[in-house]
């Protein structure tokens, strides 16, 4: 029991549940299908761009080109499936192929010059953003195919969208790289410390750039998965997703010099999200207080995190004097 | 043969200006209309913004950390300036002195949350950026202030020197110099640049590194304030959405100044010059790009191509200037 307090996951798992029953205690609509459904399909987007920023926080450095990725993959996807009225499937492994091959340039760009990901990524941010808005001229692809709007909109059973299916896979496949592979232990190892884990043969170059490729394709699904669920490929998808795909990993405890991420605390703090800013809607607060609220989230979550780890340190130091 | 290069050749200001002097004559000689007066004149007053906003960004470069929050915090001030001139009636020259004063507050915090719970500058004000940008749309309720006071609006269409240069150019080229000054004789100045270049060798010969930070903080809250004043006088009103969604149309010329001036990332570094040249390399590239028309979407794509060819161009700079040393 002591152990299991200990988990980041824990308190953010009690806190959703109490939440959740506070909120349909006084507005009885929050437990209707319709929000359920609402509220899964907001998580299951959310869900894809916090793990793509997440696996690039676990080694130390930061993704600002997520959103412009996932845009550029949105717009390439419809756009090949309108103009070249190519069929689904390739139009898709192309999309992943587009995200495969941003993340690759990233990774590859940071690792060899050293220079830090935050300048490479908001150089690459403005570069994809830059190609979607050259090749669209801003404006939307329509035509999207029938069994595309379908998967994007119809339930499995209840209010179950069929757009959770690939966002639960990716979430149990990114805990198994994180927990169960030598790969994400390396990647944690190079995120807490760089030096050593070089010293003891992990490659920074192969680890950087599997991070930096993982966090493409998954951007990738990311925007595929709007277009699914708009039934329609606009510019500007993937410009709003940069503070929660911080948000996230954030509220679920990772630290951002790297070395430390939970996937299911992770996951955790997107649903937190998302049943907030669903409740600010049923309590008809104005929406920019949503934002408003991410951010104190934010700020939250870092003082929260700063004084377990002050509490941590306290322990340890008495525990060694003794 | 012999020779030697003087030491100003080797630094990143000169290659910034050869750069600009190449594509003043590019851009001259390629399209009408650059060296128009109309033309000058529109640079001039864009330059005077990109240089103050370069020059925010890079106080806080100097501590190793990032402003996220540096166009929503410009807006925000703005907004306030906007809402004392026309709603509150008081005089613009008080109102100025508020403005800056509130910018320098929100930097405060800025600088406060992050130097108390030791988190990196960006994710604290990544979440001010939400905080100060919500409460600001909330507040005014997305809407303009319009019917600013005439001296004020009239300053910002002001033509100076033959009707070439804005007078907002002036004030931005004097902060240079002030900045400069304040980094390169100052006492206060000093500690700054020792802080963020070695924080815990500062700690032990007596410098309070985190109010050094708290400080750096709040002189780009300061500046971020003077740009949105800049830029409500230079519109003639105060829009909520001047700097873009979030302010994060300031952001990039926020970050190419700085990093194109040769501004180390990891801080302790400071070009107040070279960030005044990287924002006019800047601007230029930028007006550039319009005049030979490459077409309003792919500015973006050319500006971070700029960007990453920059920063890769100063690595092999380093690269090149550690091995000569190595060498002799």
């Amino acid at each position: 029991m002591s152990n299991l307090l200990k988990k980041d996951w824990f308190g953010l798992g009690l806190v959703i549940i109490l939440g959740s029953i506070l909120i349909s205690f006084f507005k009885p609509a929050f437990i209707s299908p319709f929000n359920l459904y609402v509220l899964m399909l907001s998580v299951s987007l959310m869900l894809v761009v916090a793990m793509s920023q997440m696996i690039i926080i676990a080694i130390g450095q930061m993704n600002l080109s997520v959103g412009a990725i996932g845009g550029l993959v949105a717009i390439s996807f419809t756009g090949l499936m309108e103009v070249y009225s190519m069929s689904i499937l390739p139009a898709m492994l192309i999309g992943l192929l587009i995200g495969l091959t941003c993340g690759f340039i990233n990774g590859y760009i940071t690792v060899k010059t050293g220079i830090s990901a935050f300048i490479i990524t908001l150089a690459t941010l403005y570069i994809f953003k830059g190609m979607n808005l050259g090749i669209t001229e801003a404006q939307p692809f329509y035509e999207i195919p029938d069994a595309v709007k379908f998967f994007g909109n119809a339930k499995i059973l209840g209010p179950i969208p069929y757009l959770v299916i690939i966002p639960i896979i990716i979430t149990i496949l990114m805990w198994i790289l994180m927990n169960r592979t030598s790969l994400g232990r390396y990647m944690l190892a190079y995120g807490n410390n760089v030096q050593s884990s070089e010293l003891i043969g992990i490659s920074s170059t192969k680890i950087v750039i599997y991070a930096h490729v993982i966090s493409g394709l998954l951007a990738a699904i990311g925007g595929m998965l709007v277009v699914c669920r708009l039934q329609l490929g606009t510019p500007n998808i993937g410009d709003s997703w940069l503070l929660p795909s911080f948000a996230a990993p954030v509220i679920g405890g990772a630290i951002l010099a790297g070395g430390k991420v939970d996937v299911i605390a992770t996951a955790f703090g997107v649903i937190l999200v998302s049943i907030i800013s669903q409740a600010l809607v049923i309590f008809k607060i104005d929406p920019f207080f949503v934002q408003i609220f991410l951010g104190f989230m934010i700020l939250l979550a870092v003082f929260i995190n700063r004084y377990r780890e002050y509490r941590e340190e306290r322990r340890t130091k008495v525990f060694s004097y003794e | 043969m012999n020779f030697k290069i003087p030491n100003f050749v080797k630094t990143n200001q000169f290659g910034l200006l050869c750069l600009v002097i190449i594509f003043i004559c590019i851009f001259s000689f390629s399209t009408d209309g650059f060296t128009s007066r109309f033309n000058i004149y529109a640079l001039s007053r864009v330059v005077a913004l990109d240089i103050m906003i370069g020059l925010a960004m890079m106080v806080v470069i100097l501590t190793g950390g990032l402003n996220l929050s540096l166009g929503a915090l410009g807006v925000s001030a703005a907004m306030f300036g906007g809402w004392c001139m026309e709603s509150m009636g008081i005089p613009i020259s008080i109102s100025i002195i508020l403005v800056l004063a509130f910018g320098s507050f929100l930097g405060w915090i800025n600088g406060f949350v992050t130097v108390r719970t030791g988190v990196h500058s960006f994710i604290v004000t990544l979440a001010t950026m939400s905080i100060y940008f919500g409460f600001m749309t909330l507040l005014t309720e997305a809407e303009a202030f319009r019917k600013l006071p005439e001296i004020f609006t009239d300053f910002g269409s002001l033509k100076l020197f033959n009707k070439y240069i804005s007078p907002l150019l002036i004030i931005s080229v004097l902060t240079c110099f002030i900045l400069y000054y304040v980094f390169k004789y100052t006492d206060i100045g000093r500690k700054l640049i020792a802080a963020g270049a070695n924080p815990d060798a500062a700690e032990l010969s007596g410098i309070s590194v985190d109010r050094m930070f708290i400080y750096c903080h709040m002189l780009s809250g300061f500046l971020a304030a003077l740009a949105g004043i800049m830029l409500t006088a230079r519109i003639g009103a105060a829009i909520p959405s001047m700097a873009g969604h979030l302010g994060f149309d300031w952001l990039l010329p926020a970050f190419l100044a700085p990093v194109l001036g040769g501004t180390l990332l990891s801080g302790g570094k400071v070009t107040v010059f070279g960030t005044m040249l990287g924002a006019i390399l800047v601007t230029l590239i930028n007006n550039g790009l319009y005049l030979i028309d490459v077409g309003e979407f792919w500015v973006r794509f050319f500006l971070g191509m700029i960007l990453l060819g920059a920063v890769l161009l100063d690595r092999a700079r380093e690269y090149l200037t550690v091995k000569n040393s190595i060498v002799s």
